[in-house]
């Protein structure tokens, strides 16, 4: 029998089930095993694949952002008003990109660690204002990114190559395993990380330790920021043309990509591997869909059974592992013997050691006697603990119906 | 005069992890008498009473109620056969209306059987009050009453219930003497109507005032029921504490006499609970702060170390005035506070071992923009190890560790900041006896290294076995100071049990 403990069963069951899902569709899809397939399923998850993240880093502190996804664009579309409208370079308009993602963050960062506003609160405020301040920029109208054939169109290179002979490189992949790298060490690493997960796990008891809770929940926040920053401009590549009015509802494919990936919305618990994962799920749901003719809004259908699905799985496990078992003299007496035939084998080896194969013989005879009487005593005892548990169970439920009849009386005698 | 038993337990038996909360414990209630319930904390009166309303159940043993062997599922079950609780904290919905609170999933409906009978559950709550003598409107919003009439609110609310027993966890805690004295008499009105009332309470002049009979309780033992007319407020508190002392207390104070003062506390005020608080404390001394539930121990020490406002006072560290604004300033000055409830104040739970031993160092081992792992598991290692903390791993998540381990988990952390002031708030609550000596030899140990610890203590052994000196509270202010070679246990009853009257007359 393989006995999987209950970490690696939680470290591996997310793998586990992106694998399936690969080769479900693999097998039922049309063309799924391609490179071009692959390609797409890894293009499909970089701009949700950065904010989410971003956004684990606030929900292993026990937050929420709600803001990525429309700060992304925003960020994106100030980036493309700064490139085309005021004439910035294209570099500087990259740069003002992370810029104001960090911006917002440390907005929604002061918002919930100094002031003490709710996490959901601050940040569902952040998300209209800055679907708003998208459309202010911008004037209500597209920000438009340099192409691929201008000279300013080099940043397009950091999320897909194209060589000359036609075939590309997802380097954005690369780039966003980077991200999830530095991310895992910033968070087992550093001070910050130790402390984000402390956050999460027992504020009060962070605080008392003389943790500056204020500080390091508020950089977990503007992380947030600067990763949807990271994500704007990875959307301003892919797409070049960045509307005012997209963005609403990444926020959502975000904080599902944490939660597929086994990060805990109670706080503490997370790992940003985790979130990638739960981020390609997600994305091979999207393209592996399609190539089995369904169309494509299916996929929000089956990420929500995923996410659903995800969650109950936790809370199972939770569960089973809070589960308190009564010790019983039956399970007592098990526990006594086991040691005890632990204690003679023990011996068994010396007296082997010793040369002495005459007593080792004779003791491993009673490794088998003590064997069986264990067995046959232990069954016993636990027919008579379990008889004597049903027969306390029918009582009672016979005093339960006794006292049942006694209320119906009672209340007839009321009316 | 045959009286009848309402209530018969016989033989209850109850375990946690690590402790034996009920021992066999027997206990009757008769109809229609107020049967105090007395015990130090931590002497099992709450199991018990949650046992009785179906919180928690019985390990073995049996209830009987009104003749019939009784399971009490849970505390609505409970409530439907006519047993119901008030508990210390209230649980009601201060934004909804009086009535409201008192029907609540149970309203009045209108005959369409859709929309609420407001009308009807007003009247309704209206005959309540009239025929409890209460002077409360219905229709006002809860919070906007006192906690006092608040309280009535919730008696109320259970009464309504047409209740045949009512339990009071400590309900005068939180009263004036006016609404004290209001309670009372509904308390006698209900008695008259054969109401059996089990009444727990920590203030002893009160049991003499209001209850018929007295049960005592002690470290998970019934000792003793009497009629409460026959006994002194001395015997109770003899009964309280017990005769036989486990623990060797100490004698004599182990400080030098021109030992130096480390922590001064001058006329601290903050919250309710803290009252022109005065003390001292030595190096290597170890200060027992002894009192009962709400004596203002706990919010004395939160105040000191900075986790609570303070309204005024001063606070001195090495002899430097200081000012606290948050935790991280106490821990900078080497203070180090062990709290009562480690799951809730003192432990991130789901963390493992090393990442809680480290919680409050981590600036120690950084190396550039990284934390050394190597440094905090070998640092982690030689705590586990001097500490004995019993562990597979220092991977291991801090959750699955015993309450004893858990204790220690939290003293390594400040051990490893080098505290030089500790702080232990309940030090031994919900650990096993063992576990319980190995950390009194620990706390022994620090003190003469020269460390000054502050040990905040409901049980008066430990009180008397590990203190140099004792300072005794009630409601808020010290009500006395006691070297050890003149404590008692009578002795820090008597002062914790002082009201501020008697303080008053006294000095």
């Amino acid at each position: 029998m393989i006995k999987i403990s209950e970490d690696s069963l939680k470290t591996l069951l997310a793998p586990a089930a992106l694998v399936i899902l690969y080769l479900f569709f693999g097998i039922f899809g049309r063309n799924f095993f391609s490179y071009p397939t692959l390609v797409n399923i890894i293009d499909a998850a970089y701009y949700i694949g950065f904010i989410s993240v971003g956004v684990t880093f606030v929900i292993i502190t026990g937050g929420i952002d709600l803001s990525v996804g429309t700060v992304m664009m925003a960020a994106a579309i100030i980036g493309g008003t700064a490139y085309k409208t005021w004439g910035w370079s294209i570099g500087l308009s990259l740069i003002l990109i992370i810029v104001v993602g960090i911006a917002f963050g440390f907005f929604n960062g002061i918002m919930v660690s100094r002031v003490g506003m709710p996490p959901f609160i601050v940040t569902l405020g952040t998300m209209m204002i800055t679907m708003g301040v998208g459309s202010i920029v911008s004037n209500v109208q597209s920000a438009t990114f340099p192409t691929r054939a201008v000279a300013d169109g080099w940043y397009k290179n950091f999320f897909k190559l194209i060589n000359d002979d036609g075939s590309t490189i997802p380097t954005g992949a690369i780039l966003l395993i980077a991200i999830v790298i530095i991310s895992h060490i910033l968070l087992n690493k550093t001070k910050m990380g130790r402390y984000i997960y402390a956050i999460g796990s027992n504020k009060e008891a962070a605080r008392l330790s003389g943790v500056n809770v204020q500080r390091w929940e508020m950089m977990a926040y503007v992380i947030a920021g600067a990763y949807a920053g990271i994500g704007g401009i990875s959307y301003a590549a892919i797409y070049t043309t960045v509307l005012p009015a997209a963005g609403q509802g990444f926020e959502l494919y975000a904080i599902a990509g944490a939660v597929i990936g086994g990060t805990s919305l109670a706080g503490g618990v997370g790992t940003v591997f985790g979130t990638l994962i739960g981020v390609l799920i997600m994305s091979v749901l999207s393209v592996g869909l399609p190539a089995m003719d369904l169309q494509s809004h299916y996929q929000t259908f089956f990420t929500g059974i995923v996410v659903i699905g995800a969650v109950l799985l936790d809370m199972y496990r939770n569960k089973r592992a809070s589960e308190v078992r009564l010790v019983t003299p039956a399970d007592q007496y098990r526990e006594e013997q086991l040691a005890n035939i632990e204690r003679l084998r023990e011996d068994v080896a010396a007296a082997k050691s010793a040369g002495d194969s005459g007593k080792a013989a004779s003791l491993e005879g009673k490794i088998r006697e003590t064997r069986r009487t264990l067995k046959k005593t232990y069954a016993r005892m636990r027919a008579e603990e379990k008889a004597e548990e049903a027969r306390r169970k029918a009582q009672e439920r016979a005093s339960d119906r006794e006292f049942q009849e006694m209320l119906r009386h009672h209340d007839q005698g009321d009316q | 005069m045959a009286v009848e038993q309402v209530l018969s337990v016989k033989q209850i038996d109850k375990r946690f992890t690590g402790v034996h909360a009920l021992k066999s414990v027997d206990f009757e209630l008769e109809m229609g008498e107020i049967h105090a319930l007395v015990g130090e904390n931590g002497a099992g009166k709450s199991t018990l009473m949650k046992i009785l309303t179906g919180i928690h159940r019985r390990d073995s043993g049996e209830i009987h109620y009104l003749g019939r062997l009784f399971n009490p599922r849970d505390p609505k079950h409970a409530l439907e056969l006519g047993i119901g609780i008030v508990h210390q904290e209230l649980n009601m919905m201060d934004h909804l209306t009086v009535a409201e609170n008192i029907f609540i999933a149970r309203e009045s409906m209108q005959k369409n059987g859709f929309f609420l009978d407001k009308r009807t559950q007003n009247r309704r709550a209206e005959e309540l009050f009239k025929k409890l003598n209460m002077n409360i409107d219905p229709t006002e919003t809860l919070g906007n009453l006192t906690v006092g009439r608040q309280q009535m609110v919730e008696i109320a609310k259970a009464v309504s219930h047409d209740l045949r027993v009512l339990i009071l966890d400590e309900p005068t805690a939180a009263l004036t003497d006016a609404e004290i004295d209001e309670l009372f008499t509904i308390m006698r009105d209900l008695r008259s109507r054969g109401v059996a009332m089990i009444h727990i309470s920590h203030r002893l002049d009160e049991i003499h005032q209001i209850t018929d009979r007295t049960s005592v309780m002690r470290d998970g033992e019934m000792i003793g029921t009497r009629n409460t007319a026959e006994i002194t407020k001395q015997d109770i508190i003899n009964m309280m504490v017990g005769r036989v002392i486990y623990e060797e207390p100490k004698s004599v104070s182990a400080v030098a006499a021109d030992s130096e003062v480390v922590l001064r506390v001058k006329n601290l005020n903050a919250g309710r609970l803290v009252k022109d608080v005065n003390f001292d404390l030595h190096r290597g001394e170890i200060l027992g702060f002894a009192g009962l539930i709400g004596a203002g121990r706990t919010e004395t020490a939160r105040a000191i170390f900075g986790a609570d406002e303070i309204q005024s006072g001063t606070i001195e560290v090495n002899g430097k005035l200081v000012h606290f604004t948050s935790p991280r300033d106490a821990v900078a000055h080497g203070i180090g506070y062990l709290s009562e409830d480690r799951k809730r104040y003192g432990l991130a739970l789901g963390l493992s071992v090393k990442d809680n031993v480290v919680l409050a160092t981590y600036e120690d081992f950084e190396a550039g923009p990284f934390v050394n792992d190597q440094k905090i598991a070998s640092r982690t290692d030689e705590y586990v190890d001097r500490l004995n903390i019993k562990t597979p791993t220092i991977e291991q998540l801090v959750r699955n560790l015993s309450g004893g381990n858990q204790q220690k988990v939290v003293l390594a952390k400040w051990l490893i900041r080098n505290s030089d002031i500790l702080i232990f708030d309940e030090p031994t609550r919900g650990i096993d006896v063992g576990a319980k000596s190995e950390i009194y030899t620990l706390m022994n140990e620090l003190a003469a290294q020269g460390k000054a610890i502050i040990m905040i203590s409901s049980e008066l052994p430990e009180v008397l076995r590990m203190s140099d000196r004792i300072i005794v509270m009630c409601e808020g202010r010290i009500t006395g100071e006691l070297d050890i070679s003149e404590a008692s246990q009578e002795r820090i009853m008597e002062y914790a049990t002082m009201r501020l009257q008697e303080t008053l007359v006294r000095s």
